[in-house]
């Protein structure tokens, strides 16, 4: 958990994964006295530890020959139709693919990914773990992954803090709902939400109106002033996220004139935690978890609990399991029991 | 500024209207989805998108997407479960083989957790490793120093992640992580690892033979011996002595309205 989202250190760079299938020909060690381990090993490191890139894409498409006939056959032990994977192995030209080309790529794999995982994504990050040596070129390969991401999939990037480099994944498609299928089971995208739930948890589990929007005026949201990303805030916080049940909003007790404070909702309980919003202020403040002791304590504590919570469940699922299956196992001798006294 | 993937292709490049986008979006957040639920994130994006269209057949609809897609050495991958046949689609990464996916989010000693439960489970016999042989491990991992506790939460957040798969204090692999690693793990473990018999495809879980040794994956066994009331090896013809699964039929489990949690026990073969 400590080093999770350290933003210092630790080789985590995606280049340091295979950027290029040509490497697999590396793969191939000599047997004999090897350990099994150890050259299983340098296969991995061989794969993994490739910095070369501007690599043709022939020799991958020898590997995707084979990985297409493993769907196809796929296919034949499942359904007769499928879709097949679209790299035709008679397919003739080798793509060949520049530095920038690769790196524009892995920009967008980078992108989605810090989409997904619902993280700001800073400029610094995008250097360390991307862009490299390429630093001159980082508008230029921006902005054709951009353009990729925006034609392809609908998302538009968007700085949303100029001072920190900070950007965001806008979806151009449905701006408000994100990642819901009927089973909604994800947060909105909205960075703002892990925002106010790490403001949240700061205050002690509680924070109130006044205190919300001290914060949120330092990040240039204010209330009543509609945002370029999140449209009206106070909106957004006191009923919109209200109703989805991600906040609760209440009258502090025996407030004269009435004062209003926030906290957690169930669903932002069920679907995230402190951990998570806390690295998630710890990114957006370009350090780690740890650097807040109180809070990562507090943090640490909730994941316990909640580790405990899901050992219970699991014995509960398992004691369940067990129970039935020995009730069948009753039910079936019984029958041939029954059975076999009827010849 | 013509995207590269127009340019200069003499291939046939699909259309992406915003239909295939949000349907591309949702398909990338929920990670893996099963077929049914891909036939109705198809039908919801035609209505939110373009209610008029006719919903085009999800084969070909696929086909478009994935014809785009390949600009990014990306694709719409279709697979199927090990357990229980269930076809799945996922969006996977063919430029990069290995955890690619999981590196931005996770530390060094996390990643070699993950490769170390991977070895694990592939050198096993049923394709499970137990938590407490993985959790021996933690003092082999690269990286910083990890305490067992903090391996147990790794592992359940490569479960949340859908990379792993608990059962019973086992792990195995999450569908979608053999989907999206199949090469990258049939290239590092070239001599441990085990195919199907019958689809030649990668196998973590499955039956084998007790005379010869070959192994199937339970949906190929399904598949193989349907209506066969003396399965025999299809490499030694030796009897098979397991128990036949039964074909995964879509029809028969929304019909009976059971939930993915409630798997159907596999069935005895009537004598």
């Amino acid at each position: 958990m400590l080093t999770l989202l350290s933003a210092k250190g630790g080789p985590r760079s995606l280049i340091h994964l295979p950027t290029s299938l040509l490497h697999l020909n590396i793969v191939i060690m000599p047997r004999g006295q090897k350990s099994k381990l150890r050259a299983r090993e340098k296969r991995r490191q061989a794969l993994e530890e490739s910095q070369d890139l501007g690599l043709q894409r022939t020799t991958s498409t020898t590997t995707n020959a084979a990985t297409v006939s493993y769907t196809r056959s796929n296919d034949g032990a499942s359904n007769e139709e499928g879709p097949r994977s679209s790299q035709d192995p008679t397919a003739t030209e080798p793509l060949h693919r520049s530095p920038l080309d690769e790196k524009v790529f892995i920009l967008v794999y980078y992108l989605l990914y810090k989409y997904q995982m619902k993280e700001p994504i800073t400029k610094a990050d995008m250097l360390r773990n991307v862009i490299q040596n390429y630093r001159n070129h980082f508008h230029e390969i921006l902005k054709r992954a951009s353009d990729h991401l925006e034609l392809i999939f609908g998302l538009d990037t968007r700085e949303l803090d100029p001072y920190k480099h900070i950007y965001v994944l806008i979806n151009k498609l449905e701006p408000n709902c994100d990642g819901r299928v009927s089973d909604g089971s994800s947060l909105p995208k909205s960075g703002l939400l892990m925002l106010v739930l790490g403001v949240i948890f700061m205050k002690d589990n509680c924070a109130t109106e006044e205190q919300m929007w001290e914060v949120l005026n330092m990040m240039g949201i204010f209330a009543g002033r509609r945002h370029y990303i999140y449209g009206e805030p106070r909106k957004l916080l006191t009923q919109d996220l209200v109703k989805e049940n991600y906040l609760e909003y209440r009258q502090v007790p025996n407030s004269n004139p009435p004062r209003y404070e926030f906290l957690w909702g169930p669903r932002a309980h069920a679907e995230t935690s402190k951990m998570r919003v806390l690295e998630f202020v710890a990114k957006v403040h370009n350090t780690v978890p740890s650097a807040f002791p109180t809070w990562y304590e507090e943090a640490l504590q909730d994941e316990e609990e909640r580790a405990r919570a899901r050992a219970a469940a699991r014995a509960r699922t398992a004691a369940m399991a067990s129970a039935r299956s020995r009730a069948m196992a009753g039910v079936r001798s019984r029958a041939t029991a029954s059975s076999s006294s009827h010849p | 500024m013509v995207p590269s993937y127009m340019q200069g292709s003499t291939r046939r490049v699909g259309i992406m209207t915003d239909v295939h986008r949000r349907f591309l979006q949702l398909l990338m957040t929920h990670g893996v989805l099963e077929e049914w639920d891909v036939k109705r994130l198809q039908k919801h994006c035609y209505k939110v998108h373009d209610c008029n269209a006719t919903v085009e057949k999800l084969e070909d609809f696929i086909n478009n997407i994935n014809s785009v897609l390949e600009s990014l050495y990306i694709e719409i991958k279709k697979g199927v479960t090990e357990d229980d046949g269930r076809p799945i689609y996922a969006l996977v990464n063919l430029a990069t083989t290995s955890v690619s996916k999981m590196a931005s989010d996770f530390a060094e000693n996390e990643l070699d957790l993950f490769r170390k439960a991977l070895e694990l489970i592939i050198d096993s016999e049923t394709g499970f490793a137990s938590s407490t042989n993985i959790l021996n491990l933690v003092d082999q991992l690269k990286g910083k120093k990890m305490r067992k506790k903090e391996a147990e939460q790794v592992l359940q957040k490569f479960v949340q992640h859908k990379w792993l798969v608990e059962k019973e204090g086992e792990f195995t692999l999450h569908c979608r992580a053999i989907l999206e690693m199949e090469q990258y793990i049939r290239e590092t473990h070239p001599d441990a690892v085990k195919v199907c018999d019958l689809c030649h495809g990668l196998l973590i879980q499955g039956q084998s033979c007790e005379t010869c040794g070959i192994k199937m994956h339970l949906p190929c066994v399904a598949k193989y011996f349907q209506s066969n009331s003396e399965p025999r090896c299809p490499h030694c013809n030796d009897y098979w002595p397991h128990e036949i699964p039964e074909v995964f039929d879509p029809e028969k489990e929304r019909e009976a309205g059971i939930s993915k949690s409630n798997k159907k026990p596999l069935r005895s073969r009537q004598h």
